[in-house]
């Protein structure tokens, strides 16, 4: 199929971009790596009239320390993520999850706030934005709001992104001593979208989970946080029957669809599996 | 807006809407290839600032200021570029399709991403190689050898388009620019089964740059079968160019002839259909039960439909010896019920073609398909033609795999020229190819085996039920066939066939490499296998023991009985040989307890060329230059014959492959050639270069003026030819993942013609099969509707997915084939499925009965007997 024939906008600021959309009466997308949105455009399950590029917006790139928190700009790419070392200290289940992101040649286009408004349940990225307890940064003609990833996905592909906003960067609370993570993804075969996928960040104090957020994908309508799971470790070492208790309640914390291929008992098993291969790993950490 | 391309600047407006691909290839750079739409296949891999995208997902103005490279801008004044080479030397390409952008994204690896090959190439699919040649061009090695005058045959030759093919100058289909053409797009039905009440038009006419909108009202209601045969009598006549009653959700409603694809596909959404909807069926089951809805309700015997109130379009039964009998008196029996899915060739290049009236009132179709002379057969009947004004010839295709053995295109395009005095141009999408199309035909297969106590064959009994889809095409032959060499393999005084072959509501099924067997074979091998346990015999013996011998009849009661078959050679002893002594030597592997291990085998037998008739005619005529001309009919689609057909006139004309110059599948350079289908490309067509060469030696001798011969080969006497495949396979107890840690194919294909090709079939096959086995399939909704028609959601195997496969070749030299040889592009496909299943049961005691193996679909079962993780 062939894309609608729209126009096309450089956006050079923020403000220019937005001013853009709404001139467009809302019949507009934002292109950022287009990784995601030129396939829709083609297959026309959309077919906006103007697209607005936001790749020439400065204030959207670049990666730096904060204070406590890490910034990164919503265009940085997935290969970036995958190769920035500020990002591989700070906040580093991003860098774990970009290889399983695509291949090279999308993340050599796609970006980390792409990905993250496109808020796709399968994606790797927005369930590692919520168990980084990451904070995104939104602009609209208001001004900018800082949402917190827990408030953040709302639905299959919506977010708290209103139509007409964008995503201008991601603050991540940088990880600390103390600090364990593990990410792990099942899937048919390796580049898949995974049938489930997890990232964990814990805060141990003298080997007791002190903190933890544990973040699946591919098992919902949005990126799930596991709180019965969660709330099973805190005050915990992370012994075998620790984690086993945690194993025991995580089905519930989830909610697959049910699908023509994974049946909703199989999704809760394969995290189930999950779950106990990436607590180990982290249990091992303090080894 | 201004580009560099491949180092030249120029300014100019790509159109809005178009991507960087599409901008490409309208400035003549057809080496970008379009295999999807969608980023995932890679066939259009483009540098952009010396990284890696691909074009098709980038919009045009995106290059606006940026250096672009494609594969034609990778080679430099003095050469061509080192990967181009390697690729080269390996011979890392078959249809080569894939090949430019495979270089493309090869060229731009560092050190890291070269030593994980798996994660770097997941954005390039390969649908022929399996990989192996790929990886090793990346390793440097060459795989080619050079043969003196005289002694081409037996010697891995590179195929002669290798140079163009890795610059991206090798043309396909629809590599080529032309004044005025037009573009095709086509209406179709959202509707399972449906009568066409009225359609409204007048919107779609009225728009500026549409030419014509084609309807069933526009086009002959002749009936005939999108199917190609030497003998149409194979298949039913239960189709119309366009119908006015639809039978699956893609069928063909109106085309839409415009000057450009998007008008034409806007001008489809204006065109207003009323329908009738009628009752729908999907599961073959419910379509032969009473009561079901009737897809060709008036099809008679007389249309060749068996029994169209039951849609049933072709059945066989047949008994010799008296099964229920043998099996009540067997030491041992097995029943089991075995289902196999739905899959797409997944050919990268899709179907289509361009059609043009030349100055000689001359129909000129350039098409991509596997049988040029069928195709225009069919064409002259249908618009009442003479045969001398249509010519159909194909270019380099990119990949068919029995899929392009059909007319699914030519009759429009060929129409849209009549209509329009213009050139047109209709390119299917990955989309399109998925809803409608033709794939594998669906099987549910009931095997029921005995054997005495010691380990003889008493019974082999098969039912199968067939789902053709919404018509008949290959329906029959594939159901004959499916039955029939997979039993007339085994030694055995009673067999028994009931087979059906259904109508429903789907996307229709046609030919597919391996043509059934492959179904069939997956119940008959695990039947095998689980006699030969229960007797505790080894089942490599068990199969030595019962398997036919030299001067065994090859029986089964199924289908047409003909009696050109023979063993023009035997080498399945030597298979099984050659597979048992590579299964012995052990794997080394790390994994742990969770993981369990086990080894199966599965064979296979293919009679050489498919029954009734199998013709090519072939001529060779001296050059002024000392050369030849080689005028053959086959095509070329990555099979390997471009470069056998050389190297047997080569060896029997006592010259170099470099002095045989080819011409191939193209009516208008004369001679018939049935088709390269049915592995006939050497078996049949290289017996009629040998012919012609040998015709042409001997006038030589007889007469030093004498400049041509012209060689024939009827497909007849047959000869079969032998596979065994050993898998050794590693399940996971917890997730139902598969490790497959050994891959083993031997191959008796006669006189081996070219190792490298051979082998590069081989794995090529078993590739294309595994696929099959542990991941395809197209899922239909309970709406009739495929619900994953994209290479995203079909999971075509990626370089990380495959096995390397150790292949060996039995030594043998056929009494019927040309200078030895037989044919081997359709079995390697066949036991894997088997033979995987086999590994299976040996592993986990658990015998999977449906394809694909996915881990989530072969979980429960472990779940069930292995408890939890
Ligand atoms: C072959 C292939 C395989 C893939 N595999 C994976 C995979 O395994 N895992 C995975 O997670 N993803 C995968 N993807 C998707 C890929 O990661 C996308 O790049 C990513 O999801 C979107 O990023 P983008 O920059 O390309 O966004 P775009 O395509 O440009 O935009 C996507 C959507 O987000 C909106 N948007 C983008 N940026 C902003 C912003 N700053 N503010 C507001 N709205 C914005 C756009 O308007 C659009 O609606 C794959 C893609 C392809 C083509
Ligand atoms: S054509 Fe671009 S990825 Fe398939
Ligand atoms: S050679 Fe790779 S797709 Fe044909």
């Amino acid at each position: 199929m062939k894309a609608r024939a729209f126009n096309y906008v450089k956006a050079s600021t923020v403000v220019e971009a937005l001013k853009a959309f709404e001139d467009a009466q809302d019949d507009a997308s934002y292109i950022a790596g287009g990784q995601s949105l030129v396939p829709t455009l083609a297959l026309r399950l959309q077919a906006p009239q103007l697209l607005i590029d936001i790749a020439h917006i400065p204030v959207l790139r670049g990666v730096d320390l904060q204070g406590d928190w890490l910034r990164i700009g919503a265009l940085t790419r997935h290969h970036e993520v995958l190769t920035d070392p500020l990002i591989r200290q700070h906040a580093p289940l991003y860098s774990e999850a970009a290889p399983h992101v695509a291949h090279p040649a999308i993340r050599n286009k796609g970006t980390l706030g792409g990905s993250i408004s496109h808020a796709d349940p399968a994606s790797e990225f927005p369930a590692m934005t919520l168990a980084l307890g990451a904070e995104l940064e939104i602009a609209s003609r208001d001004g900018v709001r800082r949402v917190p990833a827990d408030d953040f996905f709302l639905d299959l592909f919506q977010t708290a992104i209103e139509p007409g906003e964008l995503l201008v960067a991601i603050h991540v609370p940088v990880v600390r001593p103390g600090h364990r993570w593990a990410f792990h993804e099942l899937a048919r075969r390796r580049g898949d979208f995974a049938l489930v996928g997890c990232g964990i960040l814990a805060e141990f104090v003298d080997d007791v989970v002190k903190q933890v957020r544990i973040a699946f994908f591919s098992v919902g309508s949005t990126p799930l946080r596991a709180r019965q799971a969660e709330e099973a470790l805190i005050g915990k070492k992370l012994d075998q029957a620790v984690i086993a208790a945690a194993q025991a309640v995580v089905g519930d914390d989830l909610d697959p669809p049910e699908d023509e291929h994974t049946p909703p008992a199989m999704k809760r098993h394969l995290a189930r599996v999950l779950l106990g291969r990436l607590l180990g790993e982290i249990a091992r950490q303090g080894a | 807006m201004s580009f560099e391309i491949n180092g030249h600047s120029f300014s100019q407006q790509p159109q809005t809407g178009q991507c960087l691909r599409t901008f490409l290839r309208e400035l003549g750079h057809f080496g970008v290839k379009k295999g999807c739409d969608a980023g995932d296949c890679g066939a259009c891999t483009v540098l952009l600032d010396g990284e890696p995208v691909h074009s098709c997902i980038i919009p045009a103005f995106r290059a606006d200021g940026h250096a672009v490279t494609t594969i034609e801008g990778l080679a430099s004044e003095v050469g061509i570029h080192p990967m181009q080479q390697a690729f080269l030397d390996a011979q890392g390409f078959q249809c080569g399709f894939c090949t430019s952008g495979m270089i493309v994204t090869c060229a731009s690896l560092n050190q890291a991403q070269r030593a994980d090959l798996g994660a770097s190439l997941k954005g390039n699919l390969c649908r022929c190689t399996g990989y192996r040649t790929i990886e090793d061009a990346l390793d440097g090695k060459s795989n080619v050898e050079d043969a003196e005058p005289g002694a081409a045959f037996g010697r891995s030759l590179p195929a002669p388009a290798g140079p163009q093919v890795v610059t991206g100058k090798a043309r396909y289909t629809f590599d080529v620019a032309m004044d005025g053409l037009l573009h095709i797009k086509m209406l179709r039905s959202p509707h399972p089964h449906a009568r066409i009440i009225s359609i409204d038009s007048s919107a779609a006419r009225a728009m500026p740059g549409v030419h014509a909108v084609l309807t069933h009202a526009d086009t002959p209601t002749t009936l005939f079968s999108t199917a190609r045969h030497e003998i149409d009598a194979m298949d039913p006549e239960d189709t119309r160019i366009l119908d006015d009653t639809v039978r699956f959700i893609g069928q063909k409603v109106a085309a839409v002839v415009a000057d450009s694809e998007a008008i034409a596909e806007e001008a489809c959404r204006r065109i207003d259909v009323v329908y009738d909807i009628l009752p729908a069926v999907f599961d073959p089951a419910a379509a032969v039960a009473s009561g079901a809805p009737v897809i060709h309700p008036d099809k008679t015997p007389g249309h060749r439909v068996s029994n169209a109130i039951r849609n049933i379009v072709a059945e066989t039964h047949g008994e010799f010896g008296d099964v229920a009998a043998a099996l009540a008196s067997s030491a041992v029996t097995y029943e089991g019920t075995f289902t196999t899915q739905r899959v797409q060739h997944g050919h990268l290049e899709t179907h289509g073609g361009i059609a043009w009236l030349d100055a000689g009132g001359i129909l000129n179709i350039r098409s991509s398909t596997q049988t040029p002379f069928l195709t225009r057969r069919a064409l002259a009947q249908l618009y009442d033609l003479p045969s001398d004004k249509v010519r159909v010839f194909c270019e380099r295709v990119g990949g068919g795999f029995g899929g392009k053995q059909e007319m699914f295109v030519e009759d429009i395009l060929a129409l849209a020229a009549l209509k329009t005095g213009r050139p047109v141009k209709w390119e299917l999408t990955r989309e399109e190819q998925f809803i409608a199309t033709s794939t594998r035909h669906p099987m549910r297969v009931t095997v029921k085996a005995g054997a005495d106590k010691h380990g003889k064959l008493t019974a082999l009994q098969l039912d199968v039920l067939s789902n053709t889809g919404a018509y008949g095409n290959h329906a029959g032959p594939v159901l004959f066939h499916a039955c029939g060499e997979s039993l007339g393999v085994y030694n055995c005084a009673n067999k028994k066939v009931d087979a059906v072959v259904a109508y429903t509501n789907t996307v229709p099924a046609g030919a597919f490499r391996g043509y059934g067997l492959p179904q069939t074979l997956f119940a008959v091998e695990a039947a095998i296998d689980d006699l030969a346990k229960q007797l505790g015999i080894s089942p490599y013996d068990f199969r030595r023991h019962n398997v036919i011998k030299p001067g065994d009849p090859m029986l089964s009661p199924a289908g047409t009985h003909y009696d050109d078959v023979t063993i023009g050679s035997y080498g399945l002893d030597q298979c099984l040989d050659l597979v048992e002594r590579a299964m012995e030597i052990e794997t080394k592997h790390d994994l742990d307890d969770d993981w369990l291990i086990g080894d199966g085998i599965a064979l296979t037998m293919i009679d050489t060329v498919p029954p009734q008739g199998h013709i090519a005619e072939v001529v060779i005529a001296k050059r002024d230059d000392g050369g030849y001309d080689l005028t053959v009919g086959t095509a070329e689609f990555g099979n390997g014959t471009a470069t056998v057909h050389r190297q047997i006139a080569a060896t029997t004309l006592g010259c170099s492959v470099e002095q045989i110059h080819l011409r191939q599948s193209d009516t208008r350079n004369g001679g018939h050639d049935t088709g390269a289908y049915g592995s006939a490309g050497t078996f049949v067509a290289g017996k009629a270069t040998h012919d012609a060469a040998q015709k042409l030696v001997a006038a030589m001798q007889a007469d030093s003026n004498a400049r041509s011969a012209t060689g024939t080969s009827g497909g007849t006497p047959r000869s079969v030819a032998f596979n065994v495949q050993g898998f050794r396979v590693a399940v996971n107890k917890g997730t139902g993942a598969i490790k497959v840690l050994k891959s083993v194919q031997a191959a008796d294909a006669g006189a081996v013609a070219n190792p490298m090709q051979l082998r590069g079939q081989i794995e090529g096959g078993v590739a294309q099969s595994l696929g099959a086995t542990l991941y395809e399939e197209m899922v239909i909704d309970d709406r009739g509707r495929v619900v994953n028609p994209k290479f995203r959601d079909y999971h075509l195997p990626s370089f990380a997915d495959l096995p390397r496969t150790d292949v060996y070749f039995a030594d043998t030299y056929d009494a019927i084939g040309p200078l030895g040889a037989k044919s081997m592009s359709e079995s390697p496909y066949n036991p894997v499925a088997a033979a995987m299943g086999n590994a299976l049961f040996d592993a986990t005691g658990i015998r999977f009965t449906q394809v694909p193996f996915k881990p989530d679909r072969i979980f429960p079962e472990l779940q069930k007997k292995f408890g939890k993780a």
